[in-house]
């Protein structure tokens, strides 16, 4: 008997029903159903202000905001961090935000994958999680995942009609524009942490030491 | 990696551990810490206006609905992995697990690979498996890298050097990145952290395959989930051509929805974190166009004890999600530490994980590991009565007659005398003069040679020197 069989069997022999077929249906017909579990308080309060708790949550995270009114202006939005950081001029972006007019802001961005000596990496975001404060961001040809990993900073540009409340929210959203799963969906809480020296929290363990958002288009 | 036979030995162990002052000093820091990290995320929890029971009852009825139905789930798992691109191998038990790893190493040319943690390699030894047949493992979870470099296992499964001081974790680094020991100050841990990630990603830029384990598989889409602070997690499933993910077959979840649900728990669990900083949902392989991820996904879903558990008076402890919250509250775990448990797993989930995987003959003292004070329990996101699974075990070591023997020496001995009324009567008294002679009327005895560990760290009360009958006795008199 191969692993596999033998594994099997005894979890069939431990579940100890032999109706498999109707089990089966019933299972992918609870995958239909889609049911969420407990929801958070934002989710049923009309008046909730999404891009207001996405900034406060994402503040908490040790990123920092800043808010610009259309795509157009977030190149100088970026320039403008970059200098107060002393970051330089130069930064890897994703191809799918490379097309913005960088040149326009004195800036060098280069589309493409992100490498160990590019210390700032811009990418979009595919939507954010008011809930948590938290970006999400799916693998793919124009949005590589390493753009928001290897490089020391990442600029994350999100516009704020893409901000939903809940992680369901999220998935639901993947499920709508996308069918099935990219690769990778990297949800991103702020920079990267460790605490497991004497259990004291440093920021920027493997991943960016600093995440800095810029959110296009929030009226509030 | 400690082997099995190690948890054998808890007492002998515990009694060394008790005496380390550097343990005990790097323990009494953590513990107000990890406790005060979960009650803040509970705090979190109740102003989203989320109740933490209904919560945990909604994640006790996932996993349990799951479990009940592992077969469907686990099929349905494997078609979709298959379907997106992934292989999907199982493996009996640990060594399986190794000789798998090893095997596809050495089909792709792999010399160095990056494991982003992964407490089933440790159930498989699976480090030494791969350095034995030259293919250089390394840790890249700072606590996995620190006691890596210490040639120790992970004292806790979510802070792996929670035992180790500053000044241990300098001197390590210092003879591992070949550079003299500097005196370090609290202030130097972002260097430190720094040095770390330094040598760390040249290892993530180099490695040709990347090991992790997964926090749970989703049934829906095939996908693993892996939840890191650190970002070493994304690195390894990102960067080499071939990643290998090793997880249990119980951690399977139904849907994406479930996965949700379970992830307004685990963080606040473990670290208090309303979310962890990545949270990675990992599907398939590099795509057509995709300009990283790897060429070759593997899952190797691992039994290893655990199917034998579906259908049994212990099945609730498949439930668990790894969340440390139970040892973070634990009165023995913070006396010991975790390497005094002996195995993979420390703390009230080792102590009864532990012996169900690796036998309860070979574990004989872990079930006994317990003040009975429910903390554990009482925190457990998925609401294991982990105080109820401790009391079983000791009950099934009774009928198969595996207790330590000076228990059942003296409960045989007991069991003699109980039978004969005046025999017991006799012989109480005596016992009972007897201690109090020890105490020499203090009330204590510091050291007591029947049961020199237990007085080994405190003192034994003793009665006032009259048994239970002459005290009854001499009331009704009265
Ligand atoms: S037994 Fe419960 S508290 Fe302990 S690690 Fe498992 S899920 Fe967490």
């Amino acid at each position: 008997m191969t692993a596999r069989d033998e594994i099997l069997a005894r979890v069939r022999q431990g579940v100890g029903r032999g109706d498999f077929a109707a089990r089966r249906a019933a299972a992918e017909a609870a995958l239909q159903a889609a049911q969420r579990g407990p929801q958070p308080a934002i989710v049923a309060d009309p008046a909730a202000d999404l891009a207001s708790r996405l900034r406060d949550k994402a503040a908490s995270l040790a990123s920092t905001v800043d808010t610009v009114a259309d795509w157009a202006a977030a190149p100088a939005a970026v320039a403008r961090y970059l200098v107060a950081h002393e970051l330089g001029e130069a930064a890897v972006a994703t191809p799918e935000v490379a097309t913005l007019d960088w040149a326009g802001a004195g800036l060098q961005v280069a589309g493409r994958g992100a490498e160990d000596a590019d210390r700032v990496g811009i990418s979009g975001c595919f939507c954010g999680i008011a809930e948590t404060g938290t970006l999400l961001l799916l693998s793919g040809a124009a949005t590589p995942a390493t753009v928001s990993l290897l490089p020391e900073t990442h600029i994350a540009l999100l516009a704020a009609s893409r901000i939903v409340a809940t992680l369901e929210d999220a998935f639901a959203l993947v499920r709508a524009e996308h069918g099935s799963l990219p690769r990778a969906l990297n949800f991103i809480s702020g920079p990267s942490r460790t605490g497991d020296i004497e259990q004291t929290i440093v920021l920027g363990a493997h991943g960016p030491c600093r995440v800095h958002l810029i959110l296009i288009g929030d009226a509030s | 990696m400690t082997a099995a036979g190690q948890a054998m030995h808890f007492q002998t162990r515990a009694g060394q551990q008790l005496r380390d002052a550097v343990l005990q000093r790097a323990l009494r820091k953590a513990r107000p810490l990890f406790v005060g990290k979960r009650a803040r995320g509970m705090a979190g929890l109740a102003a989203d206006g989320l109740d933490f029971e209904s919560l945990r009852s909604t994640a006790k009825n996932i996993r349990n609905r799951t479990l009940a139905d592992l077969d469907v789930w686990l099929a349905i798992f494997e078609e979709r992995a298959t379907a997106s691109g992934a292989e999907v191998l199982w493996a009996r038990d640990g060594e399986e697990v190794a000789r798998l790893v090893v095997d596809l190493a050495k089909r792709h040319g792999v010399s160095l690979a990056t494991k982003s943690k992964s407490m089933l390699s440790e159930e498989a030894r699976l480090n030494e498996a791969l350095a034995a047949a030259g293919v250089r493992p390394v840790e890249t979870d700072l606590g996995e890298y620190i006691v890596q470099l210490a040639g120790e296992p992970p004292s806790h499964i979510i802070a792996p050097a929670v035992h180790k001081t500053l000044g241990q974790v300098e001197s390590l680094f210092a003879e591992a990145h070949g550079r003299p020991p500097v005196d370090r100050g609290a202030d130097d841990i972002p260097v430190m952290a720094r040095e770390a990630r330094a040598v760390l990603r040249q290892h993530f830029l180099s490695a040709e395959m990347g090991i992790s384990g997964a926090n749970f598989l989703i049934a829906e889409t095939g996908s693993a989930a892996l939840v890191t602070n650190e970002g070493n997690g994304r690195m390894v499933t990102t960067l080499p051509r071939l990643h290998v993910v090793i997880t249990g077959i119980e951690k399977v979840v139904p849907m994406l929805e479930d996965f949700a649900t379970l992830m307004r728990l685990l963080p606040r669990s473990a670290t208090g974190q309303a979310i962890s900083n990545y949270v990675s949902l990992l599907t398939g392989t590099k795509r057509p166009g995709d300009l990283d991820g790897p060429e070759k996904t593997v899952f190797i879903l691992v039994d290893n004890g655990r199917a034998k558990l579906l259908g049994s008076d212990y099945q609730d402890m498949l439930r668990c999600i790894r969340c440390g919250a139970c040892m973070n509250h634990c009165p023995v775990y913070f006396a010991l530490g975790g390497h005094a448990y002996g195995w993979v797993y420390p703390g009230p989930m080792g102590s009864v994980l532990t012996p169900l995987l690796t036998g309860l003959d070979k574990a004989p003292d872990l079930p006994h590991a317990s003040t009975g004070c429910n903390q554990c329990g009482s925190v457990c996101p998925v609401d294991i009565p982990l105080p109820e699974l401790m009391h079983r075990l000791r009950e099934e070591q009774v009928e198969r007659r595996l207790q330590p023997w000076p228990e059942r020496l003296a409960l045989g001995l007991w069991g003699g005398l109980a039978r004969r009324p005046a025999l017991y009567r006799r012989a109480t008294r005596l016992a009972a003069r007897y201690l109090d002679w020890l105490a020499e009327g203090s009330g204590r005895i510091r050291i007591f040679g029947l049961a020199p560990q237990w007085t080994a760290g405190r003192d034994l009360p003793v009665a006032a020197g009259r048994t239970f009958h002459e005290l009854y006795a001499a009331r009704k008199r009265d």
